[in-house]
């Protein structure tokens, strides 16, 4: 089985939201990519940011100069 | 910190699938029309009917089915302390776009689910609704990575929340205790159905499992074009691989494009109504059975669009919009199809998820 690594899970509102954040994160050459939603997060079936856990202030700061508002941050095994 | 195994994501994606797979078996065997072990359509096409709100006599009966499904996402959000009301994304959009996925889908005789049920009887009319599925899923995306948004939902009170789920437990009393007061079939697809203990067993069956996989036929591709993830979609390929192997061992496999059973070989309109019903659930967020889910968790949206799907059913047929099936009348195999109203309102259905496609991107500036 694959290793697991301890990850940074950005959670949304809407989809539009998980979109915007791969736009901004490419724009700024921030390492992550688009999962969906980890079921132990939630029921939920949208889309999650998954980024290294060592972002978590750039991109918290960068996700609200940008107005994208999350439904937030968790930090899961992936 | 939370541990997330690859296993713990596809096992009870894939153990839904069988589950879906093997309850439609048993439904079909017990009463349900061939490959309509499910069909959320078709069902909720004809709970319309029940209601009077269309006089397509064949297709009329309050099937236990759906109030099952409603119910068992409903239990199992609440044992699971996942029930969440919420409401406000855009309910009058979701209410037309529901409505024209209804309509897309009864074009064809069939949603998401009953499609990949079709397939797995063998029913080849199905790959063209198949195609045509895919290549809305893929209209959607188009949007969805340009910004579409309904907006976020809300937390609501807890009541609202419980609308649908309400709905379906007035649905189920009236059935047992009232049923002098609705419509039922006596010949064609409606009069044919399971006992209803046994529907809604079924049902209530796959409600659970459905709410805890989050199982969703237009989800699954979501997921692959957009993520290259295929959880979702294994749930879907669980279904198809059960239902094949369950019909192969009961005999009931017949690998044809011809005379299958409430089917129709108008390709074109096939990949035309499941392409409409595609774009429109991936502007939904969900497939016809993901909306019955997540109404039974509290999701005043997903009810809003449960409800104009049972309208857009009562369209279809009060204006001849739906398919009728292929049929051989004194030996001569007659194809049947949609007929002009219909392909209207599919071209109307195209124009419709448009505007609201455009209308619903971000403006300049955003």
């Amino acid at each position: 089985m694959r290793a697991k690594h301890p990850r940074l899970v950005i959670t949304f509102h809407t989809t539009a939201e998980a979109m915007a954040t791969e736009q901004l994160c490419l724009r700024e050459h921030l390492e992550g990519k688009l999962i969906s939603v980890p079921r132990c997060l939630t029921s939920d079936c949208g889309i999650a940011w998954s980024a290294p856990l060592e972002l978590r202030k750039t991109l918290k700061q960068k996700l609200q100069e940008a107005a994208i508002e999350t439904d937030g941050f968790h930090e899961i095994l992936l | 910190m939370k541990k997330q195994f690859a296993l713990r994501a596809y096992l009870p994606v894939i153990i839904t699938g069988v589950v879906v797979g093997i309850a439609a078996l048993i439904l079909t065997a017990m009463g349900n029309p061939k490959n309509m072990g499910f069909c959320i359509a078709c069902f909720e096409r004809d709970i319309a009917g029940a209601l009077g709100l269309h006089s397509a006599a064949v297709v009329q009966y309050i099937r236990p089915e759906i109030i099952g499904m409603v119910l068992g996402a409903l239990i199992s959000a609440v044992a699971f302390k996942e029930f969440r009301a919420k409401s406000g994304s855009s309910p009058a959009c979701r209410f037309v776009l529901g409505a024209f996925v209804m309509i897309g889908a009864l074009v064809f005789l069939g949603c998401p689910l009953r499609m990949v049920i079709r397939l797995g009887g063998g029913d080849l009319t199905a790959v063209a609704a198949l195609l045509g599925f895919l290549a809305g899923i893929l209209v959607g995306l188009v949007f969805l990575k340009k910004g579409f948004t309904l907006g976020r939902a809300y937390p609501i009170r807890r009541g609202e929340g419980l609308m649908l789920p309400g709905f379906m437990v007035i649905l189920l009393c009236l059935l047992l205790f009232a049923p002098q007061l609705l419509k039922f079939s006596e010949s064609g697809p409606g009069s044919m159905h399971a006992p209803i203990a046994v529907a809604l067993i079924a049902g209530l069956a796959v409600g659970v499992f459905a709410q805890r996989s989050r199982l969703c036929m237009a989800g699954g591709l979501r997921d692959v074009f957009l993520m290259k993830d295929f959880t979702l979609l294994s749930g879907f390929l669980a279904i198809w691989i059960t239902i094949t192997i369950g019909n192969l061992v009961l005999g009931s496999y017949n690998l044809s494009a011809l005379s299958q059973p409430v089917a129709h070989s108008q390709y074109l309109w096939s990949f035309l109504g499941m392409a409409l019903a595609g774009w429109g659930s991936i502007l939904l967020g969900g497939c016809p059975l993901r909306q019955l889910i997540l109404s039974g968790e509290g999701n005043g949206d997903s009810a809003v669009t449960v409800f104009g799907m049972i309208f857009g059913a009562a369209l279809a047929h009060n204006f001849g919009l739906a398919g009728s099936a292929d049929s051989v009348v004194d030996g001569v195999y007659k194809v049947g199809g949609i007929k002009t109203p219909g392909m209207v309102a599919v071209c109307i259905g195209f124009v419709v998820l448009l505007v609201i496609s455009l209308t619903h991107l971000p403006k300049k500036g955003d």
